[in-house]
């Protein structure tokens, strides 16, 4: 917002929003406000980016949006360097990854961490969507970058640019998805994306892995009818967000993975229902936002 | 019979308000016979409103699909996990694309809906699936639909298609390169060749009776689509990414005498004030040759209506 800038001594974490949609890209005019590429936030922990360090949650296809940025400085020279924390492998989650500029310009490094039996398992799922059945460039190994890619222990801390990261696996439909806790310097971000409790909502050690956050960008795919229509999708609504940012006792709930469906209108209207929800049920201290393409955010 | 858009980007689906009014979703194309005979062509993300539109049509549970496919890199099959009838009991869908001595089609497709990438494996889908696995100059007959085959100039291969049918043709052309530089096979091209390099005789000649299969497929077509992702600067700079430009079409519509052209598979940087100047830009070139040519550009919701009504 302009004006003085930061206090001295006092780092700020940026939060960058690339893609907020679930499922499958959804152009158009309907969605031209919030948004319509898939899971991608970028989160520098040192805001003014002086450091360089930058951590890249999922590549959806906002991550195109992000690369084209990043070109622009350190990585356009190939001496740009970043962290990808994936928190699964379903399509929305991944399909902007060919297509992220800074992977094919030597020299960049990229450390990709996400879910896996095995490292090497995790890199022949990237190789799968790289396969020149479906992709020009074949494999990982023509990108031109240099890519390593670890396998991540679920709820052992282990180091991220420097940041203390804790990864959980939240139940999603058939398989599960990670969710992120990012801590450094008494500054938490919380990322958890498709997360499909089972009827009694959050169980407890999700709860613990979100708990005061400054920040918890949260799956609210749907709003609660919508939900109990495709409950077998393994999303969240609303009002299951609402409840995790509540028990966490967070201070900020980011709602995000919007469904394809929802038009600009659907989503101002799940943002008023998670504001409502808030104030009844005992989180009138919890600021609400809810994710736009495009934009930033200050922790 | 009618022709109608329902995905015209190229690479990848593209959001935002510098799309909104030629699209960002990627390739797809409906042909509907008179009679009612549903081809699709490609099955990129504008495939999913095609498949809303028919759930929602009165053919639930009584949908007949057939989908052709150019190829299968992403931005031509990305769609497909997301197109409603695929999860009706009833429907019936045939898949129809080049055959490849590496894998079965059946396989490509399999895989796309395999755990970990999505929740639902194809062999679940509801709907009743067939796999026809094509030659390169195959023909055949879909119903009242005759269709025609030719090979494109892309890394791993592509297929050009050409429906005719109430009276009409209409011919799907992407993706593709020019048939000069470099000859496109299986192998990952990882730079473009140096300028002025002469090709091999035998890639020469190959490329030359490539372009003749492409122009004798367009021969007196009322509709070419046409692969113009690329502006000229784009082409000196990455051919070996395999895309063609507007004055490659119009070249190609000229020689086999097609009336219509749709510029078509926009790059994904394109916005829309750019596609319109390549419109008017490519009219002007058109205008200029002696043959009569018509041009579009083509966006999400087009529908062009040809042949007998």
């Amino acid at each position: 917002m302009g004006g003085f800038g930061d206090p001295p001594g006092v780092p700020i974490m940026k939060i960058g929003f690339w893609g907020v949609r679930g499922s499958i890209p959804a152009p158009g005019p309907a969605t031209v406000r919030y948004g319509g590429n898939t899971a991608c936030v970028s989160l520098r922990p040192d805001a003014a980016g002086k450091d360089g360090r930058l951590i890249i949650l999922d590549c959806g296809t906002g991550a195109r949006n992000l690369g084209i940025g990043l070109m622009e400085g350190a990585f356009g020279k190939g001496g740009g360097e970043a962290s990808i924390l994936l928190s699964h492998a379903h399509w929305d989650h991944i399909q902007g990854f060919p297509f992220f500029v800074p992977l094919y310009q030597p020299g960049n490094k990229f450390h990709i961490f996400g879910g896996a039996k095995s490292s090497a398992m995790l890199e022949g799922i990237l190789e799968g969507q790289m396969a020149p059945q479906y992709f020009p460039v074949q494999t990982l190994k023509n990108m031109g970058a240099t890519i390593d890619i670890v396998a991540i222990a679920e709820g052992k801390t282990f180091e991220v640019e420097r940041c203390q990261v804790r990864a959980r696996m939240n139940p999603h439909g058939r398989a599960g998805a990670l969710a992120f806790r990012i801590e450094e310097g008494g500054r938490t971000v919380v990322y958890a994306s498709d997360a499909g409790y089972a009827a009694g909502g959050p169980p407890a050690d999700s709860i613990e892995l979100y708990r005061g956050a400054d920040v918890l960008i949260h799956d609210s795919t749907y709003t609660p009818e919508d939900k109990k229509r495709y409950a077998d999708r393994g999303y969240s609504s609303v009002e299951d967000a609402v409840a995790a940012a509540i028990a966490a006792q967070v201070k900020r709930l980011v709602l995000f993975h919007y469904d394809q469906d929802y038009a600009d209108a659907d989503v101002d209207a799940l943002c008023a229902r998670g504001r409502r929800l808030l104030d009844e049920r005992g989180g009138r201290d919890i600021e609400l936002i809810g994710a736009v393409e495009g934009s930033t955010l200050d922790v | 019979m009618r022709v109608r858009f329902w995905g015209v980007r190229g690479s990848l689906p593209v959001p935002g308000a510098k799309t909104e009014r030629y699209g960002g979703n990627t390739s797809c194309v409906e042909v509907r016979s008179a009679a009612g005979t549903r081809v699709v062509v490609d099955a990129g993300t504008g495939i999913r409103k095609l498949g809303k539109e028919l759930a929602g049509e009165g053919e639930a549970g009584r949908a007949r699909v057939h989908l052709l496919i150019s190829h299968t890199h992403w931005d031509h099959i990305q769609g497909l996990p997301y197109f409603a009838p695929l999860y009706q009991r009833g429907n019936k869908m045939t898949v129809y694309a080049r055959k490849r001595d590496d894998l079965h089609l059946q396989a490509v497709f399999a895989s796309q809906t395999h755990d970990p990438y999505f929740p639902v494996p194809f062999a679940e889908a509801d709907a009743a699936i067939e796999f026809t696995e094509l030659t390169d100059a195959a023909k055949f007959s879909i119903d009242d639909v005759k269709v025609a085959c030719a090979r494109l100039n892309h890394p791993y291969i592509a297929t050009a298609y050409r429906l005719t049918v109430d009276g009409a043709s209409v011919v799907y052309v992407s993706d593709t390169a020019p048939f000069s530089d470099i000859l496109f096979e299986d192998e990952f091209v990882a730079r473009p060749p140096s300028p002025g390099a002469e090709l091999p005789a035998k890639d020469r000649q190959k490329l030359a009776r490539m372009r003749e299969g492409v122009v004798r497929l367009c021969e007196g077509a009322d509709l070419v689509i046409y692969d113009t992702m690329f502006t000229p600067e784009d082409y000196q700079r990455i051919p070996h990414y395999g895309h063609s430009r507007p004055m490659d079409a119009v070249d190609i519509c000229g020689e086999a005498g097609a009336t219509r052209l749709a510029l078509f598979h926009h790059a994904p940087e394109r916005t829309d004030a750019e596609v319109d100047a390549i419109l008017a830009e490519t009219r002007a070139t058109a205008a200029r040759s002696s043959r009569k040519l018509d041009v579009v550009a083509a966006y999400e919701g087009l529908e062009v209506e040809l042949g007998k009504g």
